[in-house]
């Protein structure tokens, strides 16, 4: 029973991440109806981006010059650098955002599915290719350690002087969990109570409804793409600091889409239940199914839970149901 | 044109068939008018074009789009290349030299079924859903089953070597020069001839296919397949057909990309490929065969021009900036970046792709000195 505790714990706290990547993904599709195939790559550059704003950065080709900038935590503790990187990052993050709807997708508007959809994969293509120049490709830690690696303990009992037992957190989990939470209560607020969050969802609502009252839609694509880069910047951040910063955090990336597969595309708390979800199954697999798999099943499990639901309820939980018309 | 028959000709005018002939003497003598690089540039266009071949049908005539295919290419592989290794074969046929022609077809049927079991979500499911139905296709075979499986076959660890004498073709082995008469023939040109004459088979098949009962429905089901429905089409059954053609081809490909190896492992097909090849027919035009060949031909020239230029680049430029020398370092993550740039830059500013490009040129030419056609 503890290690079901135990996964299911870790499951949630993972997923709370996938979530955040998850509503990135959803408010793009949401306001402009792009499906997005370069959540992974977003989420490698924010992570990259925070890592160079924390320790340091040299600019590749002008290394000789010795134009390099020493990094935040040189000035400050781990944890304000960290924050202070993570600022950064989602300024960096929006910024982008907004350029990459400018100069990649402003032009799509309007074409058949799949040239959007290739295109979202030819940018996933560049914007790895890019971060591959200016960062390398081997692992990259956040050096010197943000959080320290002891597990929070709960639910045990003290043996000298110690906390054993009981299920164990990893430290970055729950910071992750935090931060995932706050910037997703964050985003809702901001749909909620703010205009621009409103405009945006209005369009999402009924895009020429929306046009007719004086939204600008290229206005609410900008901030869409903005808002996705910033919440996969963040979530980039934190996988980073679970295990290292290389290609494999672009593969985390693309478990966004089972989750919104679950929740249903056009849903924002579909989305947070379906990245929580994907969490959980991948941490449960990951526990009781991987000694039946010689190489672990771990990162495929959500790809298969996603082909078995999609057989019996395609639209997700909360997703709306297209009625095609000849 | 007087009947459907000659209607539907090919080459129809004896201009037509004066190019083909001039294009197969082309093709014939083509090792020896260049330099051996350029071998290995040819035939890995011919696997471009065989893999991507399964993706055209799919995407461009049956409107279904898929993510994964170089699964089934992988399982093509695999099959061929376990069948040649492991198999008992009498030594009629190991003699005659009919072992890897043979596992090649069994291979192409064997990932035709594979691709048919991956394809049965197409009846439930379509467009984006269809496409993570594929993507998912392409890593539970590769990552799962081929990596952790099928490797293992064996007791080896991850990648299987092949020995040469088992890739013979007729009495011509496949890894080792060979002489004819006064002539040497390298390895590399025996594959290319093989390529060629893969891909010639396999595309001829294809154009009959598409003019037949499978390409018109394969079209009515891409252009509105509820109404396709209602004339009659059974449009799940034609589906599944085309998941096994594109299948079938990919493995047909798989197992003739393995003849170009020295190691099989999984790490020949991953993801990545998948997206080339979507790309390869978006670059060169979705819906036609021509824009398989310039597709294929654009892309791996990039990438051979790519890697060139960074050969001058080492050799000319380093001794004046030495900072230039990570650029030849990084030349595949250059690749990647020239690769998704083109196909934004062509899907943004050319979205019919070379194709449409080279139908502009021929009329150009047909009507010339006029400009358009009268009724």
């Amino acid at each position: 029973m503890d290690i079901f505790l135990q996964l299911v714990t870790t499951g949630i706290l993972v997923g709370s991440v996938y979530g955040l990547v998850a509503l990135g993904w959803v408010v793009i599709y949401k306001c402009s109806g792009v499906l997005n195939l370069a959540m992974g790559e977003l989420t490698l550059i924010g992570g990259y981006v925070c890592l160079s704003l924390y320790s340091g950065f040299c600019l590749p080709l002008l290394s000789q010059t010795g134009f390099c900038y020493s990094g935040f935590v040189k000035w400050m503790g781990p944890g304000a650098a960290l924050g202070l990187g993570v600022m950064g990052s989602l300024v960096v993050g929006f910024l982008l955002g907004l350029l990459t709807e400018r100069l990649f997708l402003r032009k799509m508007i309007g074409e058949p599915i799949l040239a959007v959809i290739m295109v979202t994969v030819g940018l996933s293509f560049f914007l790895k290719g890019i971060v591959f120049l200016v960062w390398d490709t081997d692992l990259r830690v956040f050096t010197p350690p943000v959080f320290p690696s002891t597990d929070l303990r709960i639910g045990g009992h003290l043996v000298d002087g110690v906390v054993r037992g009981g299920i164990g957190i990893n430290q970055v989990y729950m910071w992750a969990f935090f931060a995932s939470m706050l910037l997703m209560l964050a985003f809702i607020l901001f749909f909620k109570y703010t205009r621009w969050g409103l405009a945006m969802q209005a369009c999402a609502d009924d895009e020429m409804a929306a046009l007719s009252l004086g939204v600008s839609a290229k206005f609410v694509y900008a901030l869409a793409w903005g808002i996705a880069f910033m919440s996969a910047g963040v979530g980039g951040t934190v996988l980073g600091n679970i295990n290292g910063l290389n290609q494999s955090v672009s593969y985390l990336g693309l478990l966004v889409l089972p989750a919104v597969v679950f929740g249903g595309l056009n849903s924002v708390p579909g989305a947070i239940v379906g990245g929580i979800t994907i969490g959980l199954i991948q941490n449960l697999a990951g526990g009781y199914l991987d000694q039946f798999f010689p190489g672990g099943i771990k990162e495929v499990a959500p790809f298969v839970f996603m082909v078995l639901f999609l057989l019996f309820k395609p639209y997700g939980l909360w997703g709306w149901e297209r009625i095609e018309r000849v | 044109m007087e009947s459907y028959e000659a209607d539907q000709k090919w080459w129809r005018t004896r201009f037509i068939k004066g190019k083909m002939l001039l294009m197969i003497v082309l093709l014939v003598a083509f090792p020896f008018l260049v330099d051996k690089q350029w071998l290995s540039v040819a035939y890995t266009i011919n696997y471009y074009i065989l893999a991507a071949l399964g993706v055209q049908l799919l995407i461009g005539y049956c409107g279904q789009v898929t993510l994964g295919h170089a699964a089934f290419v992988a399982v093509g592989g695999y099959c061929s290349c376990l069948m040649v290794m492991f198999l008992p074969w009498p030594e009629v046929l190991r003699h005659a030299g009919l072992a890897y022609p043979i596992s090649m077809i069994c291979a192409g049927l064997l990932a035709g079924v594979w691709s048919v079991l991956f394809g049965l979500p197409s009846a439930r499911v379509k467009g984006f859903y269809l496409i993570l139905t594929t993507m998912a296709a392409q890593w539970i075979t590769v990552d799962l089953i081929i990596q952790q499986y099928v490797s293992q076959v064996g007791g080896r660890l991850q990648s299987f070597s092949i020995p040469t004498e088992a890739l013979k073709v007729g009495p011509w082995l496949l890894k080792e020069p060979s002489e004819i008469g006064t002539w040497t023939l390298e390895s590399d040109a025996k594959i290319y001839y093989l390529s060629v004459v893969v891909v010639a088979i396999c595309l001829l098949a294809t154009g009959n296919l598409l003019r037949s009962k499978f390409g018109r429905a394969w079209v009515a089901i891409r252009d509105n397949d509820i109404a396709a429905e209602t004339m009659g089409v059974n449009i799940v059954w034609y589906k599944l057909i085309a998941f096994f053609v594109a299948g079938f081809f990919g493995g047909i490909a798989g197992a003739f990309h393995i003849s170009t190896l020295s190691f099989v492992s999984p790490e020949n097909y991953p993801w990545t490929y998948s997206l080339i090849w979507v790309g390869v027919i978006l670059i060169g035009g979705v819906g036609s065969i021509q824009g398989l060949v310039f597709g294929s031909i654009f892309v791996v020239g990039v990438f051979k021009l790519l890697e060139l230029g960074a050969g001058l680049v080492n050799i000319h430029l380093v001794e004046y900036y030495p900072q230039l020398e990570w650029l030849t370092m990084k030349v595949d993550i250059l690749k990647d970046v020239t690769f998704g740039l083109a196909i934004i830059l062509f899907l943004m500013y050319e979205p019919n792709g070379l194709s449409y490009r080279y139908w502009q040129l021929k009329n150009y030419f047909n009507l010339w000195p006029f400009s358009y056609q009268a009724k």
